[in-house]
């Protein structure tokens, strides 16, 4: 009951838009750190280029926008209200920046001190974020999967977290633990149970609602999100003993179970009632195919020995996986998110009296689908840098720094007609000598 | 027996089904057919705002006592949707398709996320908190309202 009455409690603007607006930043980095390392970046999965270009994607992009995102979401959605949200948002928003800043240039210098720094300023972060979002959704009963898969997405998180923090505590005070297995299993929890699990939770609520298809199926939404956790955790499990076929056979499940759900949203996606394919539709269409892609290339290499001894298919895999699933999805959504969280900011601002401007006039149509085109071109060219670095690793540097800068730019955008429509509202309200609220 | 919850979410999708109709025929350019969806489009959405403003939320307010609670956020929410229903009506006549389909765009968001705040929420204590006057809430529901009557 306590959820029902204060579910109105959208958090301020400032809260997830300081998230939002970051994330582009990581990505202008992504393409300037390409521009500098040359095709280093994409040699090899461990080069310290390669893993600072992920970093600046996963610990940097990715994570901005997921818990921006969590901050409006689960309030709205759930009814799980934080304490206090501008102040979470604030102390998280400049923890995980620098944790990702730090945890970058460890990679380029492998300095101690940074890995050091990264774990602590990261660990914080999501530590608090985490908290914060528990004491929210004590008491809120997961009777629904989007509850549920939020749930374990969160577990998914710090997790990963913990793994990670391992991780560069290990190389910080040089321990000598088993750093590969370590890493393979903190990728395996940052994918799957914090990345893809998150990505169906959201799924569940905004592929009906933004792009009028059918729900997912009931079965689908009802056992997924548990199905790739348990997996997962047996996943582990053989890894870490070194049950060599065991391991092979459930990483394999877990790879059916990212086609299962990228195959069951373009299905629903193709009986979308709306006569025309927008942004945000393309990218999720796009993001769900580069995943397909992914798994594939996985597929490949574990069947194949002669591919699997490639050095260039886990760098394709990433590739795939964050520029063309998890970037694209993000920047699909933004382009519903953030339209309409300044137009409903302008309308309650507005008091019925001032109507603000229609989310076409927030972001323009027009610069979504210039940017999503750009977008689409450095997933392309980052791919064929993969297979020719020496003559594509710098046009894709290029084409990533302009569409981030894009995003950057469109996302500026919503923001100045916000500042100009409040001063409009403030004006006028001034005029009628009434307060603003 | 029939919920509140199944019967309103019924309503719902009848109602994203007009505003398929519109959307379709305005990427048509089949203006004709587009108003005349947009007709049946506004007259279902206010119906079924006014059956909940009229009907349902006083019946769950005199019950829990609760006004200014969520019956409130979404009579709220319901004003924002009218006003943006008038703002596509006016893009629609001056067949503006740009404004047309921003407004349109921005009432489809306002409309989902609310009818899920009801559809997994509201409606949900409405069929705990009035299961006794359920057989007589639920024909009233069914049947509508003449919206003569409520202009």
């Amino acid at each position: 009951m306590q959820a029902l009455l204060s579910y109105d409690q959208s958090p301020p603007l400032g809260a997830p838009l300081r998230f939002f607006l970051t994330a582009p930043l990581f990505g202008i980095l992504a393409g300037l750190l390409l521009l500098w390392s040359g095709p280093e970046a994409l040699a090899a999965r461990w080069t310290p280029a390669a893993l600072a270009l992920t970093h600046l994607i996963t610990a940097g992009f990715m994570l901005q926008v997921m818990l921006g995102a969590l901050m409006q979401i689960l309030p709205v959605l759930l009814g799980a209200n934080m304490a206090n949200p501008m102040r979470v948002a604030s102390v998280v928003h400049a923890e995980i920046t620098l944790g990702a800043l730090f945890l970058v240039a460890a990679f380029l210098s492998f300095s101690p001190w940074l890995f050091k720094l990264a774990a602590l300023f990261s660990g914080l972060g999501v530590a608090c974020f985490v908290g914060s979002a528990a004491l929210a959704l004590h008491g809120i009963a997961s009777t629904n999967p989007t509850t549920q898969g939020l749930k374990l997405a969160l577990l998914g998180l710090s997790v990963t977290l913990v793994l990670g923090m391992l991780l560069a505590v290990s190389l910080g005070w040089s321990l000598n633990l088993p750093l590969m297995l370590l890493a393979d299993i903190h990728l395996g929890w940052g994918f799957v149970a914090w990345g893809v699990v998150l990505l169906a939770a959201v799924g569940y609520v905004v592929v009906p609602m933004f792009q009028l298809t059918p729900a997912y199926p009931g079965w689908f939404a009802r056992y997924f999100s548990f199905s790739a956790l348990a997996v997962l955790v047996l996943w582990t499990i053989a890894e870490f003993n070194q049950w060599v076929f065991v391991s092979a056979m459930l990483g394999t499940a877990l790879v059916a179970l990212v086609v299962l759900f990228a195959g069951v949203t373009l299905s629903i996606q193709r009986r979308s009632k709306r006569p025309r394919f927008d942004a945000t539709q393309h990218l999720w269409q796009f993001a769900m195919l580069s995943a397909l892609a992914a798994c594939a290339v996985w597929l490949a290499a574990r069947t194949f020995p002669l591919f699997d001894g490639w050095t260039g298919w886990p760098v394709l895999c990433g590739v795939l996986l964050l520029f063309g699933g998890f970037m694209s999805v993000i920047v699909g959504m933004l382009y519903k998110i953030v339209p309409f969280l300044v137009w409903l900011h302008l309308q309650n601002l507005g008091q019925g009296r001032v109507m603000a401007p229609n989310m076409k006039k927030i972001i323009a149509e027009r610069e979504m689908n210039r940017q999503m085109l750009a977008h689409f071109a450095s997933c392309a060219l980052l791919l064929l840098a993969v297979w020719w670095p020496l003559w594509f690793v710098y046009p894709a540097g290029l084409a990533l720094l302009v569409a981030s800068g894009g995003l950057l730019r469109n996302l500026l955008s919503a923001l100045s007609v916000h500042r100009e429509h409040r001063l409009k509202i403030e004006s006028l309200i001034c005029a009628d000598d009434l307060p603003l609220t | 027996m029939e919920s509140i919850r199944n019967l309103m979410t019924g309503k719902h999708r009848q109602c994203d089904d007009h505003f398929v109709a519109v959307e379709q025929a305005v990427a048509r350019s089949a203006w004709g057919e587009a108003a005349s969806a947009f007709n049946h489009f506004r007259h279902a959405t206010l119906q079924h705002s006014a059956l909940e403003e009229s009907i349902l939320f006083p019946a769950f307010e005199a019950h829990t006592g609760i006004s200014m609670g969520p019956t409130q956020v979404m009579r709220g929410e319901h004003a924002q949707m009218r006003a943006l229903l008038a703002a596509a009506e006016i893009a629609l006549a001056a067949r503006d398709v740009d404004d047309y389909s921003g407004n349109a765009e921005t009432l489809l968001i306002m409309t989902q996320q609310h009818n899920m705040k009801e559809e997994n929420m509201l409606y949900a204590m409405c069929d705990q908190h009035l299961a006794l006057q359920l057989a007589e809430l639920l024909p009233q529901l069914e049947s509508g309202i003449n919206m003569r009557e409520l202009m």
